[in-house]
């Protein structure tokens, strides 16, 4: 018997996810509920394909009102821009011309948007956390305006330097958007305070093995674990293994779990702070509790390039991934099953949720009541959009009508 | 009765004799079936010709090839992401003709019989390519050292038992590898009636390389090459895709002119005269050798790596799910 390859997909719940990948693209992937489930599909594309563009960063300021989107970019630019229709809000360009000479070097790894504002001033300024391999972070203020030229950002932005030598691979700023971690390659795993900028905390390498052999350090991914507390940490290492740091226990890993061969290289973690997704080089997709450092399960669906990015929905029990195959994938947590995959076309760099998204499309359907029916199924769409057309066209010959019969009317007056 | 005889398998007649006698019938019966099909297809062919009608559209066989599961990942001629990526990937400055390729060609550590005979025939495949011995080098160092020395790519042949079994292509200064499996190998020396080829560029035909993995490769083999052949040359290598597998072959060709009888002609004492011996031009191939095919296993992100690279396509078991369904 030959075996089927048709996939029983139960289909997304409705979400929306935005993609950025190395020829500098913003892909809006939309999915619609309905009767049977519905399937993911791009639904726009921002920007134009451009290498010197490749997004090496993102980050998304979720929420209700004029959500943001900040993009860093392979030249060295940093761009905000709108998460509903993509029109850019802000725009950095890059200062390492004015520096250093060599941008390549030193390429901005990751990007922040806060959430909240560091300065009370107003409401449309947005804070921005920048970090390059080199171990420059900087934190900068912008006030957006109505169009591109009118954004303000100020001239001297907060800078310190992360780390003296090696690079910086992950960093990440936990939920009460206090403190920050950063780490990577011959950088142990460091917390920072961002209010004062200073170091509050850094790990120490795991000791040498039994044969006394010392694996340099190199984190590529590393999480907060809870969002209420920042004294617990993920880190992925090189040597595929995922660590557990507590900084009120101990500097040297509380708990470090194998995982396959290849590196982590996404680890994202659950709302419940204790379930931790990881994704590797080769493509292999897991979840571990991480109170035990027991696997739960894998994801398995055809996943055959490297993991570059891992997102939990804030509400939905989902998570999407992408990396190097170029395919976004949806997956259920409870049942590890793919719900949806959608290729894209390139090697994809990062993926962010827009966890608003029902509201919004209630909310930009206020003229129209028809259009709350519209996020139901595709068939309907199409019905839909049938009963648009043909009113057009109704209403379009009406026009032609009543046009006639004015010239009529205009005849019979001559 | 009989009716009943001829519904009955005859994998349900318990006696061997009976079934086996069965079972040859039936058999028997299939080819009869299928050779008269086949003659009333053919006279009806002849007949068409003979009335000056349109032969009747010959059956094209259904082949796992051409009922392969549909790709949403299949290159479309009109995807401007597609040549846009293009012109930002590695090989583009290759391809572009902006630098000329310089291949270095390696073993594994231990290197004897096939290997350095496929070697010295791998040599006189691609132009400007030198070998150098492995030593006891990581290659990663290799790697570092072909940097240095403006090299384009890496060929490293990885033997086992004495037989070449594997092939790393790795491109140059930032990848991908590409790790071959490599099988069927026949050399120069052990192909019959095979041509020495000259040392011109040869041309370089790639088939079959549909989805975008397949471009990547395609690409990645493309590098190996330069881009501007010399047709004096008349050598040919060819990396045909069928079904996942590679198949590499190198020939010489040639055009002749032949003259063709033509049957018609020769009852007709007008023709005759004036027509001359109708001239046919005929393409002739002499293998060169080697012979071998390959079958990616993986495409690697970046230069060899295998601790800490990612992978742009690993082989799963999982993806096998249909042996309608190819990557390439």
């Amino acid at each position: 018997m030959p075996r089927t390859t048709t996939v029983e997909s139960p289909g997304c719940p409705p979400l929306r996810a935005l993609t950025f990948d190395v020829l500098g693209l913003v892909k809006v992937i939309e999915a619609s509920d309905g009767q049977n489930g519905g399937a993911a599909k791009m639904v726009e594309r921002w920007g134009d394909p451009d290498s010197s563009k490749c997004v090496l960063a993102a980050s998304m300021l979720d929420r209700e009102s004029d959500p943001l989107l900040g993009i860093a970019r392979k030249c060295g630019s940093i761009e905000v821009i709108s998460a509903i229709n993509g029109d850019l809000r802000a725009h950095i360009p890059s200062l390492c011309q004015a520096e250093e000479a060599s941008c390549e070097d030193d390429a901005i790894t990751r990007l922040h948007l806060f959430k909240k504002h560091q300065s009370e001033s107003s409401s449309r300024s947005c804070t921005l956390l920048t970090c390059s391999t080199k171990g420059h972070a900087s934190m900068e203020s912008i006030e957006l305006g109505r169009s591109p030229e009118d954004a303000i950002h100020d001239r001297s932005p907060k800078k310190w330097n992360v780390c003296a030598s090696g690079n910086i691979l992950c960093s990440k700023v936990d939920e009460n958007e206090n403190y920050a971690l950063y780490g990577g390659k011959s950088v142990e795993v460091n917390v920072w305070d961002l209010h004062e900028c200073v170091k509050i905390w850094t790990a120490k390498s795991p000791p040498q093995n039994s044969l006394g052999i010392f694996t340099p350090t190199c984190f590529t991914s590393a999480t907060f674990l809870s969002k209420d507390d920042h004294r617990k940490l993920v880190a992925g290492t090189d040597s595929h293994q995922v660590r557990l740091y507590d900084i009120s226990a101990q500097r040297r890993p509380v708990m470090s779990v194998d995982f396959r061969e290849t590196a982590i290289k996404a680890v994202a973690e659950d709302v419940d702070g204790r379930t931790v997704y990881i994704g590797n080089g080769s493509g292999d997709l897991a979840s571990i509790d991480i109170r035990t450092g027991i696997l739960l399960g894998c994801f398995i669906g055809k996943c055959s390039g490297s993991i570059r990015s891992i997102a939990r929905h804030p509400v939905l029990p989902v998570i999407a991934s992408c990396g190097l195959d170029s395919y976004l994938r949806i997956w259920d947590i409870k049942s590890r099953q793919l719900l949806s995959a959608v290729f894209l076309k390139q090697h994809l760099t990062s993926v962010v949720f827009d966890s608003h998204f029902r509201n919004k499309e209630v909310a930009g359907s206020v003229p129209d009541p028809q259009s709350v029916n519209e996020v139901e199924s595709p068939e309907q769409v199409a019905i839909c959009t049938k009963r648009k057309k043909s009113s057009k066209e109704h209403s379009g010959s009406k026009k032609v009508k009543s046009k006639k019969s004015r010239k009529r009317s205009e005849g019979n007056d001559y | 009765m009989t009716k009943e005889k001829e519904t009955l398998l005859p994998s349900a007649i318990k006696n061997k004799e009976k079934r086996s006698a069965v079972h040859a019938k039936l058999k028997h019966q299939k080819k009869v079936e299928k050779r008269k099909k086949a003659k009333a297809r053919e006279a009806e062919e002849k007949r068409a010709l003979e009335l000056g009608e349109e032969p009747p559209p010959r059956k094209i066989p259904r082949t796992i090839e051409n009922t392969r599961e549909l790709d949403e990942t299949v290159c479309k001629p009109d995807d401007e992401e597609l040549f846009a990526g293009n012109d930002a990937d590695e090989f583009s400055s290759v391809l572009k003709q902006e630098c000329i390729p310089k291949v270095l060609i390696t073993t594994s550590r231990f290197n004897s019989t096939r290997g350095p005979s496929f070697i010295t025939d791998l040599l006189s495949v691609i132009p400007n390519a030198h070998y150098h011995k492995r030593g006891t080098y990581d290659l990663k160092k290799i790697v570092e050292y072909a940097k240095k020395k403006d090299f384009t790519s890496i060929i490293v042949i990885h033997t086992n038992r004495r037989e070449p079994d594997a092939l790393l292509i790795i491109a140059l200064p930032d990848g991908p590898t590409a790790h071959f499996k490599l099988s069927k190998l026949v050399l120069r020396k052990d192909i019959k009636n095979h041509g020495n080829p000259t040392s011109h560029q040869p041309e370089l035909v790639l088939n079959n390389f549909t989805t975008r993995l397949g471009h990547r490769v395609g690409r990645l083999i493309q590098s190996l090459f330069p881009q501007d052949p010399n047709f004096r040359g008349r050598r040919v290598v060819t990396f045909h895709n069928q079904r996942d597998f590679i198949f590499f072959r190198h020939h010489r060709y040639i055009f002749e002119t032949k003259e063709s009888k033509q049957p018609e002609s020769k009852g007709k004492g007008k023709k005759d005269k004036d027509a001359q011996p109708q001239e046919k031009v005929i393409a002739r191939l002499q293998e060169c050798g080697p012979r071998f095919t390959l079958k990616l296993i993986s495409l690697q992100h970046g230069t060899f790596d295998t601790k800490g690279g990612e992978y742009e396509w690993v082989h799963k078991p999982e993806m096998d799910t249909s042996r309608r369904r190819f990557f390439l």
